[in-house]
C-alpha cells in the first residue's frame, strides 16, 4: 500500500543575524503555511519554565498576595532543560502534585526592609534550587561576570521600613497556549520578499521633480535616486510595507505599470526574538520539533486503518 | 466560577481519541477526519501539503467553533488513492519536510556561530 512517492519540499534557510535573543533568516522554498506554523508554535508551543504556584508566609509589603504571584510568574526563567522536563499534568514521580525534580523547581525569596532606604525586591533575589533554571537576567549578569550595577534584577515590589516579604515559589514547565507567562517569544514575525520591478523605458519619460515625488510617496524608504545617473533605483526593497502607495501615486502620474511590486510566495523572512527563556536559535530548533511531535500525534492509529480496510472489503 | 480550565484547549480527554475518521456516505473516496485538541497550525499545513498531491482532488479543514478545540479535515481523491493513504502521506511528507528544515537550520546555525566568533562577537 505505501508508495514511493512524495511530494516533499527541500526548504532552504540563510541566516543573517543570529545573537543570543534575536535573529533575523531566509526561509526560502516552502509555503506561507509553513511559515506561519513554525511562528505560532514558537509563540504558543514551545515550552518554557515559569513560576506557577507561590506560597506566600509573609508580605506586609504594599502589593496584596495575588498581585506579587502574578509578577513572580511573568519573570522570565532560563528553560533549556524545558523540551526534556515534564508536564506537571502527566507526571507519574508525584501523582501530578507538580512539586517533585522532574517536573518542577523550587524558588526561595526572603526580604527584609531593615533602613530607611528603600529596598528594592528583584529577580536576584530569587534563590533556585537548581542552577540551570535562575532568572534570565541573573544568569545573564554572571555569565558575562562584570557587576553592572544598572542591571539590578527585574523589580518585583518595594520595601519601606519594616516592611517583610517571604514566599516559597514552584516553577512548572509549560506553553504559551496556557498563559503567555510561558510563551519564550518577545515577538516572531515574517513577511514575504519583495520582488521590484521598475519599468526603466517608461521610468525614462519622467521629469527629475517628478521621479522625486514618485520616490517621496512611498512611506518607507525603498527608492532613491541615484546622484550620478539620476535614475530611480531599489534603495531597500523589503522596507516595503505591501502599502501600494507608489504604484497608486505612477497611477495619478498617468504612468501605470511604472513600477510593479510582487510578494515571492515561497520566500519569507523571519524575525525572532526571544525573551531570554531560550536562546533564539533554539527556540526556532524547539518549535521544529514540536511541530513533529504535533505531526506525529496527529498520525491515524491503525485501528482507523483496519477500520478502512474492514469497510472497504465488506462494502464493495 | 464555572469556567473550564485553560488546559482543555491542549488536552484530549481520557477516552477521547485524537483522531477520528469518517467515510462519506454518498461520495465515493470522500472522507472527514476530526483531530481533537488541534487549530489552525495543523490543519493549514496538512490541507496545504495535501493540495501538492495530485490524487487529492478537495481538501480542505475548519475550526468549527472557537471554544471546541477541534478542526475538521475533509479529503476528496481519485480512484487511484484513498482520503486515509492521502492524509498518511500529508503528514508524512511534512514530517520529512521539517527533519529537512532542521538539518539545514542546524548546519546554518553553526556556520555562522562560527563566523561570529571570527569577529569576535
Ligand atoms: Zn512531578
Amino acid at each position: 500500500m505505501e508508495d514511493t512517492v512524495s511530494y516533499q519540499r527541500l526548504p532552504k534557510v540563510r541566516i543573517r543575524e543570529m545573537r543570543d535573543d534575536f535573529m533575523k533568516f531566509e526561509l526560502r522554498e516552502t509555503d506561507a503555511s509553513m511559515a506561519n506554523a513554525l511562528r505560532r508554535v514558537m509563540i504558543a508551543e514551545v515550552p518554557t519554565v515559569a513560576i506557577d504556584l507561590v506560597e506566600i508566609s509573609v508580605n506586609s509589603s504594599v502589593l496584596n498576595d495575588e498581585f506579587i504571584a502574578h509578577r513572580l510568574g511573568l519573570i522570565p526563567l532560563t528553560s533549556d532543560n524545558a523540551m526534556e522536563m515534564r508536564f506537571s499534568r502527566d507526571c507519574d514521580s508525584c501523582d501530578g502534585d507538580g512539586q517533585c525534580e522532574y517536573c518542577s523547581v523550587e524558588f526561595h525569596l526572603s526580604a527584609k526592609c531593615e533602613s530607611d532606604q528603600t529596598l528594592d525586591v528583584t529577580s536576584a533575589d530569587l534563590h533556585s534550587v537548581d542552577h540551570r533554571v535562575v532568572p534570565v537576567d541573573v544568569q545573564k549578569a554572571f555569565d558575562s561576570d562584570g557587576y553592572d550595577p544598572n542591571q539590578r534584577g527585574i523589580l518585583i515590589v518595594k520595601l519601606r521600613r519594616g516592611q517583610e516579604l517571604k514566599l516559597r515559589a514552584i516553577a512548572r514547565k509549560g506553553i504559551g497556549k496556557d498563559h503567555a507567562k510561558w510563551s519564550p517569544a518577545a515577538t516572531v514575525t515574517f513577511m514575504y520578499e519583495p520582488q521590484i520591478h521598475i519599468n526603466e523605458e517608461l521610468m525614462e519619460t519622467l521629469t527629475f521633480e517628478e521621479k522625486e515625488s514618485l520616490v517621496d510617496s512611498s512611506p518607507t524608504k525603498v527608492f532613491s535616486i541615484d546622484p550620478d545617473t539620476q535614475q530611480v533605483v531599489v534603495m531597500d526593497a523589503e522596507a516595503y510595507t505591501y502599502d501600494e502607495e507608489v504604484i497608486k501615486k505612477a497611477e495619478s502620474m498617468g504612468k501605470p505599470g511604472l513600477v510593479e511590486i510582487y510578494a515571492k510566495e515561497d520566500s519569507f523572512i523571519f524575525t525572532v526574538e526571544s525573551t531570554g527563556a531560550i536562546k533564539a536559535p533554539q527556540l526556532v530548533i524547539n518549535a521544529i520539533k514540536v511541530l513533529q511531535q504535533k505531526l506525529d500525534a496527529v498520525r491515524l492509529q491503525d485501528d482507523n486503518n483496519f477500520n478502512e480496510l474492514d469497510a472497504h472489503l465488506g462494502g464493495s | 466560577m464555572n469556567a473550564p480550565d485553560r488546559y482543555e484547549r491542549f488536552v484530549v480527554p481520557e477516552g477521547t481519541k485524537k483522531v477520528s475518521y469518517e467515510r462519506d456516505t454518498k461520495i465515493v473516496n470522500a472522507a472527514s477526519f476530526t483531530v481533537e485538541r488541534e487549530d489552525h497550525t495543523i490543519g493549514n499545513i496538512v490541507r496545504m501539503q495535501l493540495h501538492r498531491d495530485p490524487n487529492v482532488l478537495f481538501a480542505g479543514y475548519k475550526l468549527p467553533h472557537p471554544l471546541q478545540y477541534k478542526i475538521v479535515v475533509r479529503i476528496h481523491t481519485t480512484s487511484h488513492s484513498s482520503p486515509t493513504q492521502a492524509y498518511n502521506q500529508a503528514i508524512n511528507d511534512l514530517d520529512k519536510e521539517l527533519d529537512y528544515l532542521k538539518d539545514a537550520f542546524e548546519a546554518e546555525v553553526s556556520r555562522v556561530g562560527q563566523a561570529n566568533q571570527h569577529q569576535g562577537f
